[in-house]
């Protein structure tokens, strides 16, 4: 046990970039690849390792390691602030899930990075250190720290090694995030200065702020607080008037980093919502469950609708990430066990199914140079094998039962359908039978415009007959063989056995649930 | 013999500068090659000297010298640490640029040394005429500075411009110590500050306050006092205008805050036009600084920007808040100086200063490139670095003070994320950029002493982005201007 330290696996990533980015490291591509991935799946055994040692009845946070400096002080004694990371249920799931994706991104990358391989290897392992950083905090002035610190990473991997108007798309996302993770910051020094003025202590730690406090926030106090988490963690997840950063980025990004940033990066923001807006700010989030709610529709349905509607596969792929957002969105709203934990399933859910989807453009773009969906057709016939995984990926997007879709949306609309938050909401009086029943069958619809995008496209892309031009489209790769491999072999255990994955963190859910009422 | 006891208890550094002042001077008249480089070893053993004769004094109490002119304490020290350390980077970045000069070098080391001097005494100035003559010593000394390079039309329009804003500025302020006198019959400024406490507050001393406000306005290139910054920034020389951006400014957030804490502590009125001159201060800084070509030219109001920021930090008049003030300088002089090492080694190499020049960098000084990236992302405080603890800890100081200043937060808050975007230009054009053919053959040698300027800011800005507390306990202890004022601030906040 004690040679599992969270700390240690948070900067493991951080060591390899130095490795790899030093002079000491041969220039020679293989090499810097070779161990790039070994590496990586050192750090995903590593964290395996907390897995098996995690144990989910235990109410709070586990391996938690706190810094002390010689002298007894706090890191940051002035500020308040410290050094400490914590896993529950909720942040082990994803810091697993971290460091699972970023292995086949590292595997994925052998075909579509072609230059400055040094560089780009190294800042895969600092993001991957940002987000492990942001899963594992448990002190929000930590929290923030490495929130801003992914920026750069990600600012490079879009820009250097994209295609298109990469660096546009960069600014775009480094810009959108760093503004909404400043409201953020302001909701942070609020929340820290009212716990100064009611108890006199200065203190970061997220606990202080998460569990029974003595003290209720103002009503006005506490939404603008709320709102600023919001706007941070919209931004990221994305919530639809401010997700125009998302599209560009990925469609910009090169595979594997698409990838990572589906896949991990937008689950920054369901996990800040359930941290933060939730946990925090149970009170608010009562009175605003039902927009959020709403919200919640109007993105599962819009992206869905706007998905229909995309030539390009991978703006395709990215809004239906936009749209299986929604749900997380709805999960979280709905305020109870089953949704909370639906939502945590559909950010897992997603995670691997839209890094698969990701792959599959990537896998077909690295062999005809277009993401046109025009342009495609009767691909199957040259690949069946890549055929055949894109098909298992798409129905598990479009939640097929026994994939792992399926429980993750069940269970959220689930939560959703049984839900109580609208109790007092009398918006419209009797005049408009807006319930959460409702919107929960209005979101459902969602899921049937799903259906249609994904299939049309696998349909328009794989099937029908084949243009003269793709003759020499070959078959997957071995090494894109493993990592849709992987990714099936998820997607299918979890579809078919939920509760290997639900038990992990049902049990911290359902503590948190208690704790709000 | 009183004379002698005042310099060993309050001026021992003012004194080791000035006996090396005139040691540069006359230096000056040596003949040939060997000129340049003994007048920069013994300006450099100088500042060295002077640091460590802080060591032999004793700052735990205050000590008033001169008749009460001249006040040594902690708060001093802290400030001429700042200064002497600014002064001994600006020395190495002057070391290889003034080569280029000519004939005419000496005198540049003996300007510096005079311009540093006047800045270490403006952080003890406690006499109206003492702040007028310590802050004359700095300016005139910095106009010669600005026109150095003589045959350079730039340089010389610099000069000027530096020097007509300047006497405009000290015309102001004098104007406005003469209300002070006027009402207090005093210029000495506790003597001052023990009249005004039982003094209503009238139309009189607002004027005088904004008219002292644009003596020091100008100093730290506050807006609307800001117009010279960037035309002297790009054509003075490269070390003279980081100098200006680091040493000269924090000799006059030195006065400033000694000045308001020691005559208006808690004066409502005052506290919001210092709001509202910093909110305005860091909005046209960042704003301007968006459409910039010239790197030198997005340093000035960079610089003019982060003097909003730290202007933040005595709005808010609580000991927190100074505190975060002084960590913010100590953090600006690092990133600061490595940003302008670097913009000096490539000008010295190129001859450039656009930002489009800097296009390919990070291929051929990869070390050099990041260091400069890092200091860059300090200044626009995106963690881990020096600059994200400073930012983050002013931040926390205008929080804490109270609700009423939750409004200066956001906007701060808006202008980090205005910022970013003209930071993010200069990384993307280092990191980005393919670098120019015809830029090739140009791989060029990094000067000793110049590398180890952007060595020394890059280690401080790692080291007090990780390691923040001592630095910060640091400031805290020394922050009370005078001991009084200290009281006063806790005894209403806590």
């Amino acid at each position: 046990m004690q040679y599992l330290s969270l700390s240690l696996l948070i900067f493991l990533p951080l060591i390899g970039a130095l490795i790899i980015w030093g002079p000491w490291f041969p220039q020679n591509e293989v090499k810097i690849r070779r161990f790039a991935k070994g590496y990586a799946g050192l750090i995903f055994i590593y964290s395996l390792f907390f897995l098996a040692f995690f144990n989910p009845l235990i109410e709070g946070f586990q391996f938690t390691e706190t810094l002390t400096l010689p002298g007894g002080q706090a890191w940051l004694e002035p500020l308040g602030a410290n050094f400490s990371v914590g896993a529950d249920g909720i942040s082990l799931l994803l810091i697993v899930l971290t460091t699972f994706l970023v292995l086949l991104a590292l595997i994925a990358s052998k075909y579509s990075i072609t230059k400055r391989h040094k560089f780009y290897y190294s800042m895969i392992f600092v993001l991957q250190t940002a987000i492990l950083g942001v899963f594992a905090a448990k002190d929000l002035f930590l929290f923030i720290i490495f929130w801003e610190i992914e920026l750069i990473p990600m600012y490079f991997l879009i820009s250097v090694w994209g295609t298109g108007r990469k660096e546009y798309s960069a600014m775009k996302f480094i810009l959108y995030t760093f503004a909404g993770s400043i409201f953020m910051l302001a909701s942070i020094l609020a929340l820290v200065f009212y716990h100064y003025q009611q108890l006199g202590i200065l203190t970061f730690d997220l606990t202080t702020f998460t569990y029974m406090k003595a003290y209720t926030y103002p009503m006005m106090f506490g939404i603008l607080t709320f709102l600023g988490f919001f706007i941070a963690f919209a931004v990221k997840l994305p919530i639809v008037p401010l997700h125009t950063w998302l599209p560009d980025a990925h469609v910009d990004a090169p595979t594997p980093v698409s990838m990572l940033l589906a896949g991990i990066l937008l689950k920054m923001g369901g996990y800040g919502l359930i941290r933060m807006n939730l946990q925090i700010l149970p009170e608010i989030m009562e009175v605003l469950a039902p927009l959020v709610i709403i919200l919640g529709v109007i993105n599962i349905i819009y992206a869905a609708i706007v998905a229909i509607a995309q030539k390009d596969l991978k703006k395709l792929v990215a809004y239906s990430s936009v749209s299986h957002m929604g749900i997380v969105l709805l999960g979280i709203g709905a305020m109870n066990v089953a949704g909370i934990s639906g939502a945590i399933f559909q950010m897992a859910a997603h995670g691997v199914i839209s890094a698969g989807l990701f792959m599959i453009v990537g896998v077909i773009y690295l062999r005809t140079h277009t993401r046109e969906i025009a342009d495609l057709g009767g691909l199957g016939q040259n690949s069946p094998k890549i055929m055949y995984f894109a098909m298992i990926i798409a129905l598990g997007s479009l939640g097929l039962p026994l994939l792992i879709g399926f429980a993750a949306e069940t269970l959220a609309f689930y939560g959703t359908f049984t839900s109580d938050v609208f109790r007092g909401f009398v918006l419209f009086g009797d005049y408009l039978p807006i319930s959460v029943q409702a919107l929960t069958a209005i979101a459902i619809v969602g899921v049937i415009f799903t259906a249609i995008y994904i299939l049309w496209m696998f349909q328009r892309v794989f099937w029908g007959n084949m243009m003269d031009k793709w003759q020499k489209f070959h078959d997957a790769s071995p090494h894109e063989m493993v990592v849709l491999i992987s990714l099936i072999f998820v997607i299918v255990v979890f579809g078919v056995n939920p509760s290997g994955m639900t038990d992990i963190f049902v049990p911290t859910v359902d503590t948190l649930v208690k704790l709000m009422i | 013999m009183e004379l002698l006891n005042d310099i060993k208890f309050a001026l021992l550094p003012e004194s080791v500068m000035v006996i090396f002042i005139l040691l540069t001077a006359v230096l000056s008249f040596l003949p040939g090659k060997t000129r340049q480089g003994t007048i920069f070893y013994v300006s450099f053993i100088g500042i060295v000297l002077a640091l460590l004769s802080t060591l032999v004094m004793d700052f735990s109490g205050e000590k008033e010298v001169f008749y009460g002119t001249f006040v040594s304490n902690y708060f001093t020290l802290v400030f001429r640490t700042i200064i002497l350390a600014g002064t001994a980077f600006t020395l190495f970045l002057a070391r290889d640029y003034v080569e280029g000069f000519g004939k005419n070098t000496g005198e540049f080391y003996f300007l510096l040394l005079t311009a540093s001097l006047g800045a270490m005494l403006l952080t003890g100035a406690n006499d109206l005429i003492m702040v007028f003559v310590a802050l004359e010593t700095l300016s005139i000394s910095s106009f010669a500075l600005c026109g150095y390079t003589k045959s350079d039309r730039l340089s010389n329009e610099a000069s000027l411009k530096y020097l007509v804003f300047g006497a405009a500025a000290s015309a102001v302020m004098l104007y406005g110590f003469s209300f002070i006198y006027g009402i207090t019959a005093a210029t000495n400024l506790p003597e001052i500050s023990g009249f005004l406490s039982e003094y209503e507050l009238n139309s009189i001393l607002v004027i005088a306050f904004l008219f002292v406000l644009a003596g020091f306005g100008f100093k730290i290139s506050a807006v609307p006092f800001q117009a010279w910054a960037p035309d002297v920034y790009e054509g003075s020389p490269i070390p003279v205008a980081a100098y200006l951006s680091v040493v000269s400014k924090t000799a006059g957030f030195a006065v400033l805050i000694r000045f308001i804490t020691e005559l208006f502590p808690e004066t409502a009125l005052f506290s919001i036009i210092l709001a509202v001159v910093a909110v305005i201060t860091m909005t046209a800084g960042n704003l301007m600084a968006l459409g910039q070509q010239n790197i030198r030219r997005l340093m000035a109001y960079s610089s003019i920007a982060h003097a909003g920021y730290i202007l933040l930090g005595l709005a808010v008049m609580t000991v927190d808040g100074i505190t975060a003030m002084i960590f913010y300088l100590i953090t600006y002089l690092f990133m600061n100086f490595g940003v302008w090492a670097a913009i000096e080694l490539f000008a010295l190499a190129t001859g450039k200063d656009n930002i489009d020049d800097f296009a390919g960098l990070a291929v051929k000084h990869r070390y050099f490139a990041l260091g400069m990236v890092l200091c860059l992302l300090s200044l626009a405080g995106i963690p881990i670095t020096a600059g994200f603890f400073s930012k983050f800890y002013l931040f926390k100081a205008v929080a804490v003070a109270g609700y009423e200043y939750m409004v200066l937060l956001v906007i701060a808050l808006i202008n980090t994320a205005i910022a970013l975007f003209y930071y993010m230009r200069v990384i993307k054009a280092i990191y980005l950029r393919p670098e120019p053919e015809i830029r090739h053959d140009h791989v060029f040698k990094i000067a000793f002493p110049v590398k180890m300027v952007m060595a020394i800011s890059v280690t401080g800005v790692l080291l007090l982005g990780v390691f923040a507390t001592p630095v910060i306990e640091k400031s805290k202890v020394l922050n009370s201007p005078t001991q009084e004022v200290a009281v006063n601030y806790s005894l209403v906040r806590e």
